[in-house]
């Protein structure tokens, strides 16, 4: 259950628009459009977003499309479905998730390997 | 059933739909529609304009508000807007700026 340091959107909510602030987000119903979060994400099992997503640290449990960006780190969980570009420094997808897309780390490449393209 | 929250610290820019109550302690820019009991609750910013069965105003609210049902504008609230409502509550201390409409 929600406490009031949370923001939470209920499974039979849909948010179309901007989202934006500093307080951890948890999504069980539909957000389309734009995320901007300095906080935690999480995309619940049965959650969909639908958006450019940005934020401290996104876990992600439910459907996603568009690109995703963590400041911090990423997580996509087995029950997620997610299409689109992740960047994050760490990124964790675990057995089960289904991905298409792609992934960007902040990598130092050893000398002499160029970065390839896809 | 659990509710929506809109954290104090959150912005909205856009619609919000639903069938769940909705509490609002955040900012809330363009429409509001939903099915059950609007919150705006002390400290909310509302530039929206709000359809409810239920709505309860605490906060700043600027926009329409359409209740199915029942109005209430708690002591505390300020709200510049037309209100539509079978049953409107205005509270000694509450700031209303607007029309009301109660299908009579």
């Amino acid at each position: 259950m929600a406490s009031e340091d949370t923001c939470y959107i209920g499974s039979k909510t849909t948010v179309r628009g901007q989202v934006s602030g500093k307080q951890d987000l948890v999504v069980e119903g539909r957000i389309e459009g734009y995320v901007g979060l300095e906080s935690h994400l999480t995309v619940e099992e049965g959650g969909t977003v639908e958006a450019d997503v940005e934020a401290a640290v996104a876990t992600l449990r439910g459907e996603v499309r568009g690109p995703v960006t963590a400041q911090r780190s990423l997580c996509v969980e087995a029950s997620a479905r997610v299409a689109g570009r992740l960047k994050a420094p760490t990124i964790t997808i675990e057995d089960g998730a289904r991905f298409s897309g792609e992934i960007e780390m902040d990598v130092e490449l050893p000398a002499g390997v160029t970065p390839g393209n896809g | 059933m659990a509710n929506t929250v809109i954290g104090s610290s959150i912005v909205v820019d856009g619609e919000i739909s639903g069938e769940e109550p909705l509490v609002i302690l955040g900012t809330v820019k363009g429409k509001v529609v939903a099915a059950g009991h609007v919150s705006v609750e002390a400290g909310a910013t509302v530039e929206a304009d709000i359809e409810g069965q239920n709505v309860t105003v605490g906060g700043k609210l600027t926009g329409n508000v359409t209740a199915r049902e029942r109005l209430e504008l708690r002591p505390e609230s300020k709200m510049i807007g037309n209100a539509k409502a079978p049953r409107i509550v205005v509270a000694d201390g509450a700031t209303f700026k607007g029309n009301v409409d109660m299908d009579v």
